[in-house]
């Protein structure tokens, strides 16, 4: 996949990355086991600091959307490492917030976030439909 | 061990008392750090200082652990620096300059040199006098980072360099850093190239440090209020919100600045205020710097 970034942007760069690898993933652009640019190719292609490379690769893989094998590089991870469904749900906790401060930025409403939810989940699930498996709730 | 002390630094000039009043600051290995302020704001001042050019009139200075005016030789071998104002003899090439620099450092990487040279394209034999501002950045560059120095002080290194010019800079910086994990501490006015390079930020307004702060958790503490424009009183009122940091009228509006999550804000902007639809948003990294040290209204 092609990275883009935009400095003088509202987002640091480092969450436009994230960004960019998160959206990637649910849309399936990025499938598990997918190689990702080491810190030091993205940089010079997208002209960065490899440290803030890092810091996104950091905070993804903290999330557990990537994962480093050492001596090979940083891949995406099969998103459904081993945890209970109440550590899973934690995980998503800090997006809830996340989304409900943009939201306010926004002058968004709570119906409309819940909204927004609801057709984009729909979006997804024609989208992965297809060939792969259904999400269990 | 810290690459760079500065602790308490003052430095006065005749006609300016108070270039710097008072700086401290700390520089781990590793560290990128962007210093921006408003011209005469005394960056380049504490840039001499710390390359150990400038002698404070107040203030310790260690680098690399030592004493630049004890043992400043040490000090100068394991140190690159490069300023906008740079005497350079006009009539040496710049083959020549950058033989000089490769006799005075024991840690010359000849490899590099060639490297660079080859890369940056730099005509070895006119005399610098000859070359465009840029190619003439570029001898520069060779010559403060050839011998792998520790710690890599810029002084506004892209200033006055076209677009292209500055964009070859960021991309060998960012190169030098992705295989070096170089030190960096760096002066801008252009705070895109702060925000591709820095990971650290600092900003320095009328001799002292008004911020100094991880550069994107920096961004993400702060958004903006946007409201019609309003009468002193009001904006008084705004100045009793916890968080307020600046306020300045654009148009027919005022924007002002808060270090405060954005959910908060609101709600107390509505409830304890009655300012009810506020619009609040995140700013770009220029835009905070106006707001911090922009005159306020």
């Amino acid at each position: 996949m092609r990275f883009q970034i935009k400095p003088g942007d509202e987002l640091p760069i480092y969450r436009q990355i994230m960004r960019q690898v998160v959206d990637a993933v649910a849309g399936a652009r990025l499938r598990p086991g997918d190689k990702l640019p080491s810190h030091r190719e993205l940089s010079q292609e997208l002209v960065i600091a490899p440290l803030t490379v890092k810091k996104a690769y950091d905070e993804l893989e903290r999330e557990g959307y990537i994962e480093t094998i050492r001596g090979q590089g940083t891949f995406v991870g099969d998103q459904t490492r081993a945890l209970t469904t109440a550590a899973r749900l934690e995980r998503l906790r800090p997006l809830a917030q996340r989304l409900l401060h943009e939201a306010t930025l926004l002058n968004i409403e709570l119906k409309q976030v819940q909204h927004l939810i609801d057709e984009e989940n729909f979006r997804l699930e024609r989208a992965r439909g297809g060939g792969a498996e259904k999400r269990s709730r | 061990m810290a690459v760079l002390e500065l602790e308490g630094i003052r430095r006065s000039y005749e006609g300016t008392p108070d270039a710097l009043r008072g700086v401290s600051l700390s520089i781990e290995p590793g560290e990128v750090l962007g210093l921006v302020g408003r011209s005469g704001a005394g960056k380049t001042t504490l840039l001499r200082v710390a390359a150990g050019l400038l002698k404070p009139s107040h203030g310790a200075v260690t680098i690399f652990g030592l004493d630049p005016w004890q043992r400043p030789v040490e000090v100068k071998r394991r140190l690159g620096y490069v300023a906008e104002s740079q005497a350079v003899p006009p009539r040496l090439s710049a083959g020549a300059l950058i033989a000089m620099h490769r006799e005075l450092y024991p840690t010359w990487d000849r490899d590099l040199e060639r490297t660079l040279l080859a890369r940056l394209a730099i005509p070895a034999s006119k005399p610098i006098a000859a070359l465009s501002k840029g190619e003439a950045r570029k001898v520069l560059l060779l010559c403060a980072i050839a011998h792998r120095p520790e710690l890599l002080i810029l002084d506004e290194p892209a200033g006055g360099l076209d677009p292209v010019a500055r964009r070859e800079f960021l991309e060998l910086s960012i190169e030098l850093l992705a295989q070096n994990g170089s030190t960096i501490l760096f002066s801008s006015h252009h705070m895109t190239d702060v925000e591709r390079i820095a990971g650290r930020l600092v900003v320095i307004e009328r001799g002292e440090k008004l911020i100094d702060s991880e550069l994107a958790a920096f961004q993400q503490e702060h958004c903006v209020a946007v409201l019609p424009a309003a009468p002193a009183p009001e904006v008084e009122r705004l100045r009793g919100v916890s968080g307020f940091v600046r306020s300045r009228a654009r148009g027919s509006s005022l924007y002002a600045v808060f270090r405060r999550e954005p959910g908060e804000l609101k709600s107390e902007l509505s409830d304890r205020l009655q300012l009810p639809d506020v619009a609040i948003s995140r700013l770009s990294l220029e835009e905070m710097f106006v707001a911090f040290v922009g005159a306020e209204s």
